[in-house]
């Protein structure tokens, strides 16, 4: 649930997202799920050459799997407040795998 | 037909074709609806079809001799008896009717029936009821939805409209149809005595008569709808099934009758006949044409709110309807006479009732039915597929809803919203750092499922007032959600399905922990080496001397643990105590605080500043090693905030004794064939300054003369000075600690001249240090402009300097003075202005200014 609650932070920012298709589009982060399924807005592919069909998208739904990458606006992420949460899931997991 | 009086209503042409069906045809309450124009292509009923054309082949010739035959010229008269005396003729014909049925649909049969009944009723769907054998099918039969009866729709308009028309007559196959015994003995009655009042009474005692065979055979069909107060619609019809006794057919009841046809419905013949007797006193009592108008409308509703309701017992709820299931109840038990009475007045009395209105009210009354009718009809068409799934079922798709809810949401609500905050830490508190979110935060599944109940509850409550089991189901409904609850709790813990013999295995995953693709299991022993690095004193520093960088980094990740434990437990904290507090509270707020007491111990174990310093080790101290990582650094602001006075001035100490040692010192002095630092230092140093810097300055701005001395003290014995006064870190210490004794000296002019004495001592001390290596302290070239750090410094140094001393510092940074001011000038006016000023805190501190250079 890291990245999840991690990636809710981001929307409304600009993120440039990489896919296992060498695909990567850079747009608007509307929405995302527990499966980490994100929703595009205002889309721009980053080699708007290499796939000239995508040019006349503006916004889209990538189904979390098949992502590689996220590029993320490091003015929008606490790394300390990451760190912790990161701290915390182990915490759990640990919890959790002792219980 | 003539001699039973009715010719006057049905023109002889016309006879009982297809527009005027028998008296069994089944009332039709969608009649209004069906739309006039259509009545008359009435096709299943054509009379012009069933007719054999015989009456054309009559000889006519002969007629003059009818009156001979039949009596001339007199009147026919309306004082005969059929049900009593005629009656007699009905039991052949009856055979013929019951045969009929038996053998529907025959062709041979066609002929007597055209003799004893004109009209073929359209099929009603009944006439397998007519047998006492014929168990009803419980299956929903598509007719009874309005298929069937569009038939008798059409046909009952005509019907109807022939009614109005001729509405004076008095025995008009009224909608409400009139056994053969009731018009008889209104006939009578009219010749008799023409009272109205009278006539309900003078009904002539049933059993004694015969049934008229013409009435007698459509009774069969008509007996049904009629029970259900003449205006019964399609729906009714699921109530037939369970109510076998009305249906019985009358004939059987006319047990005194010779040569009875049909042997078996005859042996419950005495029975009937006594019962019949019986309840024959209390008939015309029951007949209030009241209460059968008042019952139409409720009657249906009831049926399609709850058709299941209706086969048993359960009879409307409403008031008429509660009068009418007495009579229900009853109407087994009465007799033939009456089959068609009790348990129908409505038959019996309507057509008196039409008798006796005007026709304005006639009209009023037949606007009002079709009104009626079209709302059935309307209600009928909506609950078309009423009651396909009982509330039962409703229930039960809700919960298998609810169930996979909880399932998927895996009960997150369960642990409250601390699971809440563990699961979604960085969302929440990110949220709570940068402003409100934009987004709802995230709102329990417990609240969801909550409301989600609630609304179901509502509207159980509204639509199902009188639905007994409500309640209950939600009951149990609740319990479900209760066990879908704690299902769901212990679902996570066996992820994996691990069939027996198969090399696979299956791993389930729900929307809280989606499908894990990588598996990696942890060795055991890393468990084991985790346990060792929490262990807290001196073994590793005893046991080895060896502190790696994995123990040093597994102590820092101990103090952040300790750390979120004791952030968690703040906000755990109890209401605060009051003089009236009550023993729970108090009892809370103890165990609260030894917590904290507890974890702030932990803390202060795991920080390591207490392990023996060892001034020969090659290592660094444990704490001091903590510091030389990044995330170390930046927990020292946090651990700040925990720890206690003393725990502070411990750690400065142990900051400020390991000067030289640290890091951002030790790494951070620029050597000569190296002027500039690497980037990573740069960085650390940068870190260090933001992170552990301000802490130890606001514990020194607030420290006594005496720390200052003995922290100064300190540096002075047990640091390479040299080292220190070249890096930022250790110079803004020292500028830290000069200029906190320059202010205590300021602000209290009255201090223990001792302490002064004291620090003049290690002033001087420090001064004669520094004055050698003056040229080096500034870092990189005169362009380098971070040296903001140095003036200030040498600022601080001036202030408290002697007149000589001053003198000596001035002499030592002169070069570095010129220099800059040379550069300056060549520079934008803004950084010029900016580097002179650096320089100014110097000059300015020991009364000089780079003006004067000029």
């Amino acid at each position: 649930m890291l990245f999840f609650s991690f990636f809710k932070t981001l929307i409304d920012h600009e993120v440039t997202v990489e896919l296992k298709n060498e695909i990567s589009i850079r747009g608007t982060l509307k929405s995302v799920d527990q499966f980490l399924n994100i929703k595009l807005d205002n889309i721009q592919v980053v080699e708007e050459i290499r796939w000239p069909h995508l040019s006349s998208t503006k916004n889209l739904f990538i189904r979390g799997s098949v992502v590689r990458y996220i590029h993320l606006p490091s003015s929008a992420v606490d790394t300390a407040l990451l760190e912790d949460a990161s701290r915390r899931e182990a915490t759990a997991a640990k919890d959790k795998k002792a219980a | 037909m003539s001699f039973f009086g009715f010719d006057a209503t049905l023109p002889r042409d016309r006879g009982h074709s297809s527009q005027a069906p028998g008296f069994g045809q089944a009332q039709d309450a969608f009649a209004g609806l069906s739309g006039r124009g259509a009545a008359d292509d009435d096709d299943a009923i054509d009379f012009e079809e069933t007719y054999d054309g015989l009456g054309d082949q009559l000889d006519e010739t002969d007629d003059t001799f009818n009156d001979d035959t039949f009596g001339n010229d007199k009147a026919v008269g309306k004082d005969f008896d059929f049900a009593g005396q005629t009656s007699r003729v009905a039991d052949a014909i009856e055979g013929e009717g019951l045969l009929w049925q038996a053998k529907q649909p025959p062709p041979n049969i066609h002929a007597t029936r055209h003799t004893t009944q004109p009209a073929k009723p359209a099929k009603s769907g009944y006439e397998p009821y007519a047998q006492p054998t014929y168990i009803p099918d419980l299956e929903a039969n598509a007719s009874i939805w309005g298929i069937n009866p569009k038939r008798q729709a059409q046909n009952q308009q005509a019907h109807q409209r022939q009614e109005t028309n001729a509405a004076a007559a008095p025995a008009a196959p009224a909608r409400k149809m009139m056994s053969l015994e009731e018009v008889e003995a209104m006939m009578l009655a009219q010749n008799k005595k023409p009272t109205p009042q009278s006539m309900p009474q003078a009904q002539p005692p049933p059993p004694a008569a015969a049934p008229q065979p013409q009435a007698q055979y459509p009774s069969h069909y008509g007996q049904m709808p009629s029970q259900q107060g003449g205006f019964s619609g399609p729906p009714q019809i699921l109530q037939r099934p369970q109510q076998p006794p009305p249906s019985r057919p009358p004939p059987k009841a006319h047990a005194e009758l010779p040569g009875h046809a049909i042997p078996p419905p005859g042996q419950q013949q005495p029975t009937i006949l006594q019962r019949n007797r019986q309840s024959v006193p209390d008939q015309p009592a029951r007949h209030t044409p009241v209460q059968q108008a008042q019952r139409p409308p409720s009657q249906p509703r009831q049926i399609l709110q709850n058709p299941n309701r209706l086969s048993g017992h359960g009879q409307p709820i409403t008031q008429p309807g509660q009068q009418k299931q007495g009579e229900f109840q009853r109407g087994p038990q009465l007799g033939p006479s009456h089959a068609r009475g009790p348990s129908f007045p409505g038959v019996v009395t309507h057509p008196e009732q039409l008798l006796h209105l005007t026709e304005e009210e006639r009209a009023a009354y037949l606007i009002e039915d079709a009104k009626r009718a079209k709302r059935n009809h309307k209600i009928h068409l909506l609950s078309k597929d009423n009651g396909l799934m009982t509330p039962q079922d409703k229930n039960f798709i809700t919960r298998i809803q609810l169930q996979q809810l909880m399932a998927a949401t895996g009960g997150l609500e369960e642990h409250g919203p601390e699971a809440a905050l563990t699961e979604d830490f960085y969302y929440q508190v990110y949220c709570q750092i940068r402003g409100a979110p934009r987004q709802n935060p995230h709102q329990p599944a417990s609240q969801f499922a909550q409301t989600y109940l609630f609304q179901t509850g509502g509207r159980y409550g509204m639509g199902r007032r009188h639905h007994r089991g409500g309640d209950n189901h939600m009951q149990r409904m609740e319990q479900q959600v209760q066990r879908a609850v704690e299902a769901a709790k212990a679902k996570p813990k066996n992820k994996q399905l691990v069939i027996e013999g198969s090399l696979g295995k299956i791993s389930f995953s729900n929307s809280k922990t989606p499908k894990p693709l990588l598996n990696i299991k942890r060795p055991d022993h890393g468990d084991g080496a985790q346990g060792s690095g929490r262990r807290p004193s001196g073994v590793n520093a005893h046991g080895s001397t060896i502190i790696d960088r994995k123990t040093t980094l597994r102590n820092i990740e101990n103090v952040y643990d300790c750390l979120m434990k004791l952030e968690d437990h703040e906000r755990r904290m109890p209401p605060p105590l009051a003089e009236n507090s009550d023993p729970q509270t108090i009892q809370a707020h103890m165990e609260w605080q030894t917590g904290t007491q507890r974890l702030h111990e932990t803390l202060w174990q795991d920080l390591k500043i207490m392990e023996p310093i060892n001034p020969n080790s090659l290592t660094p101290h444990p704490f001091i090693a903590i510091l030389s990582h990044a995330k170390g650094k930046k927990a020292i602001p946090r651990i700040f905030r925990q720890i206690d006075e003393q725990q502070r001035i411990i750690m400065l100490t142990m900051i400020v004794v390991h000067l030289d040692m640290l890091s951002v010192v030790a790494k951070a002095v620029p050597s000569p064939d190296e002027p500039n630092l690497s980037p990573a230092i740069r960085e650390e140093v940068e870190l260090f300054s933001h992170a552990v810097m301000p802490p130890l300055f606001a514990h020194i701005a607030e420290s006594p003369l005496n720390i200052v001395i003995g922290l100064l003290g300190l540096i002075l014995d047990r640091t390479n000075l040299h080292l220190v006064t070249r890096t930022k870190i250790g110079m803004s210490l020292l500028t830290m600690l000069i200029s906190r004794a320059e202010l205590v000296k300021q602000s209290t002019p009255e201090m223990n001249p001792g302490d002064w004495e004291q620090w003049m001592q290690l002033y001087n001390r420090l001064f004669d240090a520094v004055e050698p290596v003056l040229p080096s302290i500034f870092p990189g070239s005169v362009n380098d402009t971070e040296d903001v750090y140095v003036w200030q410094f040498l600022a601080a140094m001036g202030v408290g300097a002697s007149p000589e001393q001053q003198q000596r510092l001035v002499l030592g940074v002169k070069d570095r003075v010129m220099d800059t001011v040379a550069v300056s000038k060549a520079l934008p006016a803004e950084l010029a202005s900016v580097r002179l000023g650096h320089v100014n805190l110097f000059m300015r501190a020991i009364g000089l200014d780079v003006e004067l250079l000029g």
